[in-house]
């Protein structure tokens, strides 16, 4: 099957970042700043939640926790590799497409879509607050 | 009983082929198939009678007006009501808004009880949570057991609030439950609520008569029992109907129009603003020909072993676990379930992979997922076209699933 890739099965078996810096305490002027947000697919119920730890402008830290599919999962686990290092600017002013392609780096069918993109909103929602 | 392998010959879309293999269509309690009597109704209708309806003193409006008519009596006698009793919508969301807002915004008031299901699908849910969000009024749900079933004893109490209206499902889309509806209403009826049965899944699969049910309102959808998509029907009695405020307004539903005032319509068109689906209506009435022709007795017994059939094999099948009662004679038309460790929207894409498809999600039932602490769930629905055939290929899909997640 074309859409469950190994690299994809590798990424939802075996998701990077997960987890949460709930427990780290960071205030904004301090070490750096997390933003941070959370979505659901309402068709399913799968929910994700990113965090993103920013020092001057850079996304030095990301993790990510949620219930979902393997695709959210893969998506959101690439994603959040992909995300790591990148300028904050560079990445508001990206596409949902370009983020697709560039920070998840697989395609699904159609109806597999909103699984995919849920990760991608996720980040969407947090740099456009 | 009926052959479903020759039943399938009447429905084209279940001669294509994807992948170069058959489809096994197990969503039908998404919508249903078309058999080519319903398809050829519409065509037919368009080709030889089509014009609007009530005006224009013409042949084809005359026409028209008479196969509408026609097929509301049609319907009214298949679900035991009187033809001014049935009101044409598109389906069973806008039968349930039409009761909410018809009849819902003018008797409601503030801490008035609605009372509906930890069953229900979305569409009688939110409509009532709107009225209530307008009225004051409070949504009360009859919980649900781990079973799949209503909690009887928990309507008892539930009923001491004196609730104005009880709005539930006849049978669980999301779990198949056929519920005990003519006990429920008469109970109901007891303390003075009114009674509006959500009939989607039900009219495809069982003999529904409105009397013997005793509700005052029953909705149901054309698409899910054979007919088009965008037809559907609120039967509701007639004194209620008469008391009730219309939805939609406009052209079509009004006696005489003045600058500052009109005056409505009798029954049904009261509530028919605007052109109605003549087609749609028409296609549904070939559609309860087509049911007829098979014996609504022997839809359900199909339905019955089907159901008896793939309980026995699914839940057979190693990471599965059924959701809802085991009981055949308590269930009708689906079967959802989960797999163990991996996602219903993945198992539902490996089924694909195989020519099998089915639904997976919530179901637009999300609070009784959240009840019964389920995130997702996969269903294989059937209808009269299903056969032992299709069973046996998810059964064997399934199978796929543990190859491709190692599960």
């Amino acid at each position: 099957m074309d859409i469950y890739k190994e690299e994809v099965m590798d990424h939802s078996e075996h998701p990077r970042n997960q987890g949460s810096f709930d427990n780290v305490l960071i205030k904004d002027g301090q070490v750096g700043q997390i933003l941070e947000g959370r979505d659901s697919n309402v068709s399913c119920g799968d929910m994700v939640q990113f965090q993103l730890r920013v020092e001057d402008g850079k996304i030095v830290e990301v993790k990510w926790k949620g219930v979902g599919c393997a695709i959210a999962t893969a998506s959101a686990s690439k994603l959040s590799e992909y995300l790591k290092g990148q300028a904050l600017e560079d990445v508001r002013e990206m596409s949902e497409e370009e983020m697709v392609e560039k920070g998840i780096g697989f395609s699904v069918n159609p109806g597999r879509e909103k699984c995919l993109m849920l990760p991608v909103k996720v980040v969407r929602k947090i740099l456009e607050s | 009983m009926f052959e479903p392998e020759e039943i399938r010959k009447d429905f084209p879309i279940l001669q294509r082929k994807i992948g170069g293999k058959e489809i096994v269509y197990l969503d039908s309690g998404a919508t249903s198939q078309k058999p080519k009597q319903v398809i050829e109704a519409i065509s037919k209708y368009y080709e030889t009678n089509n014009a609007n309806v009530h005006r224009g003193a013409h042949t084809l409006g005359d026409e028209s007006t008479q196969l509408l008519e026609e097929a509301r009596e049609t319907i009214a006698k298949w679900i035991g009501g009187k033809s001014e009793e049935v009101i044409f919508v598109r389906n069973t969301t806008e039968a349930i808004n039409l009761v909410a807002y018809g009849w819902g915004l003018d008797n409601l008031k503030k801490d008035d009880v609605i009372l509906t299901t930890e069953m229900e699908h979305h569409s009688n849910i939110v409509p009532w949570q709107e009225v209530a969000r307008r009225t004051g009024a409070k949504v009360e749900m009859v919980k649900v057991t781990s079973e799949g079933l209503l909690d009887q004893d928990n309507y008892k109490d539930k009923l001491k609030l004196k609730p104005k209206l009880v709005a539930m499902v006849q049978v669980s889309n999301a779990l198949g439950t056929i519920n005990p509806i003519v006990e429920m209403t008469k109970q109901a009826h007891k303390i003075g609520a009114l009674v509006l049965v959500d009939g989607a899944q039900a009219v495809p699969h069982m003999k529904v008569d409105v009397q013997k049910i005793g509700c005052d309102w029953y909705a149901f959808s054309g698409h899910k029992m054979l007919g088009p998509m965008g037809i559907g029907v609120l039967w509701g009695k007639k004194e209620i109907l008469n008391k009730m405020s219309p939805f939609l307004t406009g052209g079509g539903m009004i006696s005489e129009v003045y600058v500052d005032h009109s005056t409505w319509t009798e029954l049904p068109e009261k509530f028919e603003a605007g052109t109605p689906n003549v087609a749609g209506a028409v296609g549904l009435v070939s559609a309860i020909e087509y049911l007829d022709r098979l014996g609504i007795e022997n839809v359900r017994e199909h339905d019955k072993w089907l159901t008896v059939y793939g309980l026995q094999l699914i839940a057979g099948v190693e990471g599965v676990e059924i959701l809802g009662p085991r009981d055949a004679e308590l269930r009708s038309g689906s079967i959802s379930f989960t797999y163990t460790g991996v996602h219903a929207h993945d198992v539902a894409t490996v089924l694909d992979s195989q020519g099998v498809m089915v639904r997976s999600g919530y179901h637009c039932t999300m609070p009784l997922h959240n009840k019964l602490g389920v995130v997702a769930s996969v269903r294989v629905s059937f209808n009269v076209y299903t056969t032992k055939n299709d069973i046996d290929r998810l059964v064997e899909a399934l199978l796929e699933v543990k190859k491709i997640f190692g599960k």
